[in-house]
């Protein structure tokens, strides 16, 4: 049980990184840094304005999208094209500034937003669910369900899935290119806020308690399947009961069997368990 | 003009970036210091001699830039406060110290590259280690090809010094002890603990630990029901303590790292698991430990190499526990860890190599290392011929109602260790 919620919060950390590789094409290794910075947003809104984290959510979505949007508008958007190696380069190089800099204003201490409710837990018999794991899964689940919607229904959903299948026939369609890239980047940067919110009040963090989060997202979205957003959520839950089952027999391996899992599936299936062209 | 922009936003970044590197150089600003002593100023009319080099690799970025400071303070400390009042004595001659850093990147290769750059390029005197037996262990290796001494403070496994190496010494007391205090302690409580679980991260020196603690208490008549490894650095470990859960230990014991002490408690709490007893080979010395925890933290144990309030009275400038601590929250305004004194225990026992050698010599400074008996606020410091400080015991401090006290040695103890663990929720 707690595999499935530890695992809707992975496949929240691994969405906005399957949104902007979908659509940009770009293996956002930035991810953790945004996942940082809404960490410390959080953290910050919580201890000097006491504002809980899950009523802070909305606002660090906000002000991540705002981030994301910019630097995908300014820096970002100047290698869109270029060589996978170019753009990887970029975005690791982001994320090392961002981490620096929070090392150096903030220090290495660890912290924790910790509203009342933080890890105590609701007890059903031998069940015994946290309440911000079962908020988060619950987050998690909408966001999921939104961003589904919002792509599948809205006109600007539909330009952002026709600018990630084609994107010379987008802009002959009339599809401001440009805008819809940073508009992409912008909403995978606020769920990438979404999961750090979370994440801040599950656990104790520090600048580089993140950078694991890069390996987690690429793996959920690898292994649930380039492309689909259920996949994500497969990939995430997966993962989350690779975790629980594997700390019953081989647990100082769990990596390996994780990783055996991967390859496997990527031999078997190598569009991943659920992936498909285009983006839906 | 949008190009512009985006060229003007690029360079911003580019600006940033540069001015955020971490620098490198020295940083040496010599802070008289009030509680030292007078004899030794005596004949240092303020003017140096020379300048001796310390180097070391220091974790400031990576997954122990939180330890990879505190070690860096204990060094600027040892530095400055000696540098106050006359440096290193040679033969009459005073020699200022000098501290060279470079960040390691809590990456074992890098520190090992980084040691080879600071003997051989930026030629250092002599080295001081960096922080984690991994990158120790690397480390020891260049510093042995060299021929260069080196007394490191942060990094304790026997592993280090099971290779035969001449130059390498540690100034901590040895892995096996790190837990080995907790069980003592616990077993003379009331209602004395029956059983044990120990989970252990799954790198050499916790395992070491682990291993050591397991087998100690066995011999102290415990039952050991649980004992699990998980990966090094793993923020979720429900499922090891929902297993050790099951099997109804009285005492936990855990043998890892500062963020796996913190996912340990959150997770028992959220899962109900309520031993009689919580103790830690590393995270409760950590102030994060509390301020991270908060009312969680109290009862919890914590082994620890070093406490201000055990009494020692040392032949060195800080002399005791107590000045050293005093000293510190003058210099950096927070409580003293231990790694922070580690690090300035390795540089008091260079000092006193160097002035009994006479020399800067290599070698000789090298023999003279092996040959230091002495008490400083650190406690004993003498190496047996693998170079560990074997005689060296280990604290254990436990948290109640927000500060840290010592609990064990009974002899320095501060209080009485609070018994059993009430449950979470409950205090």
């Amino acid at each position: 049980m707690n595999g499935l919620l530890q695992g809707c919060i992975l496949a929240l950390v691994g969405l906005g990184f399957s949104l902007v590789w979908g659509i940009l094409n770009i293996v956002n290794l930035a991810h953790a840094a945004l996942i940082m910075i809404a960490a410390y947003l959080t953290y910050f809104l919580w201890s000097l304005v006491g504002l809980d984290p899950f009523v802070s959510l909305p606002l660090s979505m906000a002000v991540l999208f705002g981030i994301g949007y910019v630097l995908q508008r300014c820096v970002i958007n100047l290698v869109m094209g270029a060589s996978i190696l170019t753009t990887f380069l970029l975005t690791f190089g982001i994320e090392a500034l961002f981490v620096n800099l929070f090392l150096r204003w903030f220090s290495a201490d660890t912290r924790q937003t910790k509203p009342i409710y933080a890890n105590v837990s609701l007890n059903l018999g031998p069940l015994y669910l946290p309440y911000t794991q079962l908020g988060a899964v619950i987050v998690a689940l909408v966001l999921t369900y939104l961003l589904y919607v919002f792509l599948d229904r809205t006109r600007t959903g539909s330009s952002i899935r026709a600018v990630g299948q084609d994107r010379i026939a987008a802009r002959l369609m009339g599809i401001n290119i440009a805008q819809t890239y940073a508009l992409t980047f912008g909403i995978g940067a606020a769920l990438a806020a979404a999961s750090g919110t979370l994440l801040s009040a599950t656990s104790g963090f520090a600048p580089n308690a993140f950078s694991a989060f890069n390996v987690l997202a690429f793996s959920v979205v690898v292994l649930g399947g380039l492309g689909s957003i259920p996949g994500v959520l497969l990939g995430g839950l997966v993962f989350g009961l690779v975790y629980e089952f594997s700390g019953t027999y081989v647990l100082a391996q769990r990596d390996v069997v994780i990783f055996a899992i991967l390859i496997l599936v990527l031999v078997l299936r190598p569009t991943g368990l659920l992936g498909r062209e285009g983006y839906r | 003009m949008a190009h512009l922009v985006r060229f003007s936003t690029l360079l911003a970044v580019l600006a940033i970036a540069a001015c955020s590197a971490p620098s490198a150089a020295p940083t040496s600003v010599a802070k008289p210091t009030t509680a030292a002593t007078a004899a030794s100023t005596a004949a240092f009319n303020g003017n140096f001699d020379g300048t001796l080099v310390f180097g070391a690799p220091v974790s400031l970025t990576g997954s122990t830039a939180k330890e990879g400071g505190l070690t860096r303070d204990g060094y600027d400390l040892w530095r400055d406060t000696y540098n106050a009042n006359g440096g290193i004595n040679i033969n009459g001659k005073h020699y200022k110290i000098e501290t060279k850093y470079y960040d390691d990147a809590s990456d074992a290769q890098q520190s090992a590259t980084l040691t080879d750059k600071l003997i051989n390029e930026d030629k250092v005197n002599f080295l001081l280690g960096p922080y984690g037996t991994a990158p120790t262990l690397q480390d020891s290796t260049v510093a042995e090809k060299n021929k260069m001494p080196m007394i490191e403070g942060n990094g304790a496994a026997e592993s280090i010094f099971s290779q035969g190496y001449k130059y390498t010494f540690g100034v901590l007391a040895p892995a096996q002890n790190y837990l080995r205090g907790v069980i003592d302690l616990v077993v003379t409580l009331d209602p004395k603990p029956q059983s044990v679980a120990v989970l252990s991260a799954d790198d050499p020196f916790s395992v070491e630990v682990a291993d050591a603690v397991r087998t100690y208490a066995e011999q102290k008549g415990m039952q050991v029901v649980y004992y699990q490894k998980y990966p090094n650095a793993s923020t979720d470990l429900r499922a090891p303590l929902t297993e050790a859960k099951a099997k109804n230990p009285d005492l936990l014991l855990n043998s890892g790292h500062l963020q796996e002490s913190l996912a340990i408690m959150q997770q028992s709490k959220e899962l109900g698991f309520n031993p009689k007893g919580f103790g830690f080979s590393v995270g409760p010395g950590t102030p994060d430990f509390q301020t991270t925890l908060q009312n969680d933290a109290n009862y919890v144990l914590g082994g620890t190499q070093w406490t201000p309030s055990l009494k020692y009275n040392g032949d060195d400038l800080f002399k005791t526990p107590e000045n050293y601590n005093t000293l510190f929250k003058q210099k950096f305004g927070y409580e003293p860890a231990y790694q922070s004194a580690d690090g300035t225990a390795a540089g008091v026992a260079f000092v006193k190599a160097i002035e009994s050698a006479g020399s800067t010599d290599p070698a000789k400074v090298r023999d003279a290392i092996a040959a230091l008996n002495f008490t400083s606020f650190y406690g004993v410091i003498k190496f047996d011929s693998r170079g560990i400080n074997v005689d060296k015991p280990m604290a254990v401090e436990q948290w109640q109602s927000g500060r840290r006290v010592t609990v064990w040695p009974a002899d320095v103890a501060e209080a009485k260790a609070l018994w059993p663990f009430p449950g979470f929720g409950s205090h």
